[in-house]
């Protein structure tokens, strides 16, 4: 049987549930909570913020090579990306500002990447060993990424102190 | 020599974290965005440690292990591996090929400065680079104590001094206490149950954190076995009980490598003031005279060759003191440093009933040794005379 067909939505899920909490809390300090949502197309466009679609996002990608295939991306609004940066450098938020958007880019690529590594090692675990792949960031608003029709998607929305973060997992079917 | 560590990620963010951990230790931080780079800085630099990303473009870390591995002048350097690439298969192969440890990111500033601490001697900077701590600048004590009234003098005795005291009753306590806020200086009772003063002293040691923070032992005098024992595994000092707080206080500044020269030593209007506190210990008498030439040859070089000895706090008299004052005296001369002295009259009294003593005269007041001094050419010492 394809490995995508033995994967289940429950352990979608409790991985992308875990690695988020997991890498907020360790590198951001901060909780992180999945929001319960009924019907997942609610989620999406993913926006950072409900009904607030001009404001600008960054958006890391890491994709998971093996018996398994597919990416995960990881929306971010680009002022919690600021806060986020500041914290796990130990700067302040002015000299993140006068260090430009390029040591924004590379931290939410860090922090793209340690999620979805979290979340592949927990697929890994399961019997379904993968690798990473590189980091790559997109910035932009009022954007959508369409994946390609041969894709399970599932989208999943948190909460940390008042900020959205979305997680948008593409997994390759027919493998 | 000064430890070096060899980052090699491709992400400029988990080598700033890197840094940013290892910051206040004696390390060199060298860093390499992928197996390429990295390798070529290893040859050259031959770091202590390697810190290893798998996922990398150009050189992933699992082939510039295997590279460093087969390489008989690399291969004896100690590698960690840091990286998002956990899953129990993906660390069993990394493992075969040959590292010290794995850490799975995300992970914590601690947790890579303790698994690095295994590796490689890590010195906390302060004992090589940082400047000296005043006696005025805040630290943290922590009392391990059973007994809350012991606890309680120190708080009370020290509660003049910028330092907090903290007291925990508990080895538990105490390690929990050192793990989240590493303290300046510990004291330990010795007589806390089960050896738990030796198991923490053990503990502290081994806490890369707190390797060199100086460790009290607190101890009644008659339990000489234990003072043994603390002397032995390596306590820097014993302290006994019932405390005597100011001998206490001197304790922990010079453990603290502390400069205590300021409490005793001021230059008010070009006039440098030499103060003798109250209770003039062996060890206070000590410490000023360690200071007393540099401060004096400072003050000279800083262009004021007046000093005022002031002892009018002082209790009473007695042969450590008269020597301090002596060589004060003495040391002034050398230098050309015209001096007068302030003092009260009870110790004035006493002066008179010594045969070195009886000739010296005293100014009741500060200010009125100073004012005498102000009849001194300012720049051309000459020799000094004792009093008025």
């Amino acid at each position: 049987m394809p490995a995508t067909q033995e994967i289940s939505e429950n352990l979608i899920r409790e991985n992308i549930n875990r690695a988020i909490g997991e890498v907020f809390v360790t590198m951001l300090g901060r909780q992180a909570e999945l929001c319960v949502l009924t019907d997942q197309t609610n989620c999406w466009p993913p926006i950072p913020v409900d009904g607030q679609t001009s404001q600008p996002q960054i958006v890391g990608t890491v994709g998971f090579l093996g018996d398994v295939n597919g990416l995960i991306y990881l929306y971010l609004d680009v002022s919690f990306a600021r806060i986020a940066t500041s914290h796990m450098l130990g700067m302040t938020e002015e000299e993140i500002e006068e260090a430009g958007d390029e040591v924004v880019n590379d931290a939410i690529g860090e922090l793209t990447n340690m999620t979805v590594g979290c979340f592949k090692n927990g697929l890994s675990d399961a019997g379904f060993p993968c690798k990473l792949t590189i980091p790559t960031i997109l910035r932009g608003s009022n954007f959508s990424i369409e994946p390609i029709a041969e894709v399970q998607r599932y989208i999943y929305k948190f909460q940390s102190a008042g900020q959205c973060i979305v997680t948008d997992i593409l997994i390759k079917v027919g493998e | 020599m000064r430890n070096k560590i060899l980052t090699v990620d491709d992400s400029k963010t988990v080598r700033i974290i890197v840094r940013k951990a290892f910051k206040s230790f004696d390390c060199e931080i060298l860093e390499a965005a992928n197996g390429v780079e990295g390798l070529a800085i290893a040859a050259k630099e031959m770091p202590d440690l390697i810190l290893l990303d798998v996922t990398m473009p150009v050189m992933d870390g699992v082939e510039m292990l295997t590279k460093i591995k087969s390489d008989p002048q690399l291969k004896g350097i100690p590698i960690m591996m840091l990286t998002a690439e956990g899953g129990k298969d993906n660390v069993l192969k990394v493992a075969k090929i040959g590292v010290r440890d794995y850490i799975v990111k995300p992970f914590k500033e601690d947790v890579l400065i303790e698994k690095a601490g295994r590796i490689i001697e890590l010195k906390p900077l302060t004992d090589s680079k940082a400047k000296a701590r005043s006696i005025f600048d805040p630290a943290t004590l922590l009392v391990v104590e059973d007994k809350p009234a012991i606890v309680q003098q120190i708080q009370e005795g020290l509660k003049t001094s910028p330092w907090k005291v903290h007291g925990v009753s508990t080895l538990a306590e105490a390690t929990d206490f050192c793990t989240k806020t590493p303290p300046d200086l510990i004291m330990i009772s010795l007589s806390l149950p089960e050896d738990a003063a030796f198991t923490l002293f053990r503990l502290v040691r081994t806490n890369v954190k707190t390797k060199y923070t100086p460790v009290f032992g607190l101890v009644v005098k008659t339990d000489t076995g234990s003072q043994q024992q603390a002397q032995t595994v390596g306590f820097t000092t014993v302290i006994t009980k019932p405390i005597d707080v100011s001998e206490l206080e001197s304790k922990v500044a010079k453990a603290m490598n502390l400069d205590t020269s300021q409490r005793y030593f001021t230059v008010e209007s070009g006039v440098l003031i030499m103060r003798v506190p109250e209770n003039c210990s062996t060890s206070v008498t000590a410490e000023i005279s360690t200071y007393l030439k540099p401060k004096l040859s400072e003050a000279v070089d800083a262009g004021h060759n007046k000093a005022v000895i002031d002892v009018h706090l002082l209790r009473s008299l007695h042969m450590g003191v008269i020597k301090l004052l002596m060589q004060a005296m003495q040391t002034s001369r050398d230098l050309g440093v015209h001096f007068t002295l302030v003092g009260n009259a009870h110790i004035i009294a006493e002066c008179k009933g010594f045969e070195d003593t009886r000739t010296w005269a005293f100014f009741d007041t500060l200010e009125e040794a100073k004012a005498s001094l102000t009849k001194v050419p300012a720049a051309a010492p000459a020799m000094a005379n004792a009093g008025t």
